[in-house]
């Protein structure tokens, strides 16, 4: 089959690659009919995520037919045939973090555990086409997957939804959604958003759902400012404007009641910070560049929420974190507890209160993948959200 | 504990010499690859790795190990202490245990893989058996492998489960080829702790999750060499051990 490859920092390829076969009794694998990159793909694009291995399939987007299903798993959970969405992370269903529906802290589906206790105590749920320290899966950018314990995540998607609507119940959409939930929404609050790509598309609708009076987005590409105003949202430039200022005077020196910052490890900025992140993370003393977190601490008001559902991997520095405790901060975090929000918010889709299809900029076969990451991580022609046709072949331009 | 292995091997000689090829090889390996990744990393890793071995060299002590790890899993002691106390289950949690076959109520034969995956075979006996609480074995004094280990079962008191300790004992190699061991993720306290942890996924789940045998793009030099450094190659369950199993269960 064809499947993206990561072969190095910038450098993805498409590959011939044998088949996925079932590994283990509750496996089943997929047909893949669309699958997405990520904005947290980017991050292994540019080689900044440790524990990648040459030669991984990468992808956690991914959507499709169920081929084949495992002896492990019952008729009436999971059967061939059957459309699925697949959620990112992977759960056992059955470990204590599971039962306390913290799905994406599942004990039991990162095989490599071990190296994720040595950087972070203890070990998350194993992902789909990401690291190895978050288990090394096979992902989903590619004609077939190998999905494990198959009867937990995969949510079953009735005919006649097309797949632009629900894809985004792979990631995105739960993400953005669990990002406006973790800043404790009372009705009316104000939520300033920093990173207006396609998580922070659906959290500014999500905060809005949740009873947000007013969204504050924040980022620098004029498309993005323009989709987060289509959606009711402020918007701020920050590469025109003092955000620190600009959302003072809008708050009435009060600041936000809660703060989300949906870009994680490679945030823009300026100054001299910036240049030392940007040179530590060079050097690799430093993997991630927290400019955005460090903003939304100052920002956040007295007694607010930060909400992180941008990705980081590893240590940052120069967190102000006298501003978070003298202010008496919250801050709720994350990789998302998919199978919480796929049901309810695949009936709001089916309900018509929100078509997530809109946030698609590039429809492409599989083989344009390594052009595709580099235009999205580049943000050239308006590019916000590419999904690949893994059974498609390019037309003849 | 019971006393299974008084004598404690103490000759050196060959088997010495084989440890020294196996840190040769896993030291220009680590060396190699660091060479090639031609970035600091690399360098870093090359560096690290000679270091590593310098070190390991300087100090050769033997001692008696012992090693312990704890756990606690979603499921009761009755469960945890039927899926251990069948011997040939043991396979299916245990990454170096080829297989053990179950010779009778307390005797059974166990194939393990030593260095370079050479089969090693040993006869264990059970010298405890505490239904629910406690199981210890030994293997038999005529044995190669000099080893006993103990595995207790403890509810937890508010019912979040079962506490799984397991303590292995074993007469290890010198500090040389327990850096190597280290490096390739067959460290001692490192495998009881994987074991212990596959056991409670396969209690827990039914199975072992593993990316052993998946789909994937060309590896390269690269590739197979993180692979080693991840202990993908030594530590990931192999699926086959589940396929035997489901074939006699």
């Amino acid at each position: 089959m064809k499947a993206v490859c990561w072969m190095g920092k910038e450098n993805m390829q498409v590959h011939n690659v044998p088949d996925p076969t079932i590994l283990n009794p509750r496996d089943a694998i997929v047909r893949i009919t669309s699958t997405c990159i990520c904005g947290s793909d980017l991050h292994l694009y540019d080689g900044f995520i440790p524990t990648m291995e040459q030669g991984d399939v990468v992808g956690h987007e991914f959507m499709g037919e169920v081929v084949e299903v495992g002896p492990g798993i019952s008729r009436d959970k999971l059967k061939v045939g059957d459309r699925v969405v697949v959620p990112f992370t992977i759960a056992c269903g059955k470990c204590q973090s599971c039962e306390d529906k913290l799905w994406s802290c599942c004990d039991n589906s990162n095989p490599n555990a071990w190296i994720a206790e040595k950087m972070m105590g203890y070990s998350p749920s194993g992902l789909f086409g990401y690291t190895h320290m978050l288990g090394g899966y096979a992902g989903g950018q590619a004609q077939f997957a190998r999905v494990p314990f198959a009867d937990v995540g995969p949510i079953k998607i009735p005919d006649g939804i097309p797949d632009e609507k629900v894809i985004f119940l792979s990631d995105i959409f739960p993400t953005g959604y669990m990002g406006a939930e973790n800043c404790n929404i009372r009705p009316g609050d104000t939520i300033a958003l920093w990173g207006c790509g396609p998580v922070g598309q659906f959290a500014i609708r999500s905060c809005f759902m949740l009873g947000a009076g007013r969204v504050i987005a924040i980022d620098c590409v004029p498309e993005r400012l323009e989709m987060a105003r289509a959606a009711g949202a402020e918007t701020l430039d920050f590469s025109k404007v003092d955000v620190l200022e600009a959302l003072r005077d809008m708050t009435g020196n009060q600041g936000p009641d809660a703060c989300m910052d949906v870009v994680g490890m490679e945030a823009s900025g300026h100054g001299v910070v910036f240049m030392m992140d940007r040179a530590k993370q060079m050097m690799r003393t430093q993997m991630d560049r927290p400019v955005v977190l460090r903003q939304a601490i100052i920002a956040c008001k007295k007694g607010g929420t930060v909400s992180v559902p941008g990705v980081y991997a590893s240590f940052i520095d120069k967190v102000p974190f006298g501003a978070y405790m003298n202010k008496g901060l919250t801050m709720k975090t994350g990789q998302t507890h998919m199978m919480r929000y796929m049901q309810p918010l695949l009936e709001r889709i089916e309900r018509g209160d929100i078509d997530p299809s809109f946030v698609i900029s590039h429809v492409l076969p599989i083989d344009q993948a390594p052009e595709a990451y580099r235009t999205f991580r580049d943000k050239r022609e308006r590019c916000t959200k590419v999904v690949l046709k893994p059974w498609e072949t390019a037309a003849a331009a | 504990m019971t006393p299974g292995n008084s004598k404690l091997s103490s000759k050196k000689g060959p088997k010495d010499l084989l440890k020294s090829k196996g840190v040769l090889v896993g030291i220009t390996a680590l060396m190699a690859y660091g060479v090639t990744r031609r970035s600091k990393t690399g360098l870093a890793l090359a560096t690290a790795g000679s270091l590593l071995a310098l070190n390991a060299s300087r100090s050769r002590k033997e001692t008696q190990s012992h090693t312990r790890a704890r756990f606690l899993v979603n499921a009761s002691p009755e469960q945890a202490y039927e899926l251990w106390r069948d011997f040939a289950n043991i396979a299916r949690f245990m990454r170096h245990v080829k297989s053990v076959q179950v010779l009778d109520d307390t005797h059974s034969e166990w194939i393990i893989l030593g260095p370079m995956d050479a089969e090693i075979r040993w006869y264990a006996e059970i010298t405890e058996d505490v239904k629910n609480e406690r199981i210890s074995w030994r293997s038999r004094p005529d044995s190669i492998v000099q080893t006993s280990g103990s595995v207790e079962f403890q509810p937890d008191r508010i019912g979040r489960g079962t506490y799984v300790s397991a303590t292995v004992r074993y007469t290890p190699g010198g500090q040389l080829s327990k850096a190597i061991a280290t490096m390739l993720g067959k460290h001692p306290q490192f495998m009881v702790r994987e074991d212990l942890r596959r056991f409670k996924a396969l209690l827990e789940t039914g199975e072992v999750p593993t990316t052993l045998g998946q789909t994937h793009g060309p590896r390269g030099v690269h590739g197979s060499v993180e692979q080693v450094l991840f202990r993908e190659t030594g530590n990931l369950a192999e699926p086959q051990a589940a396929h035997a199993y489901s074939k006699t269960a």
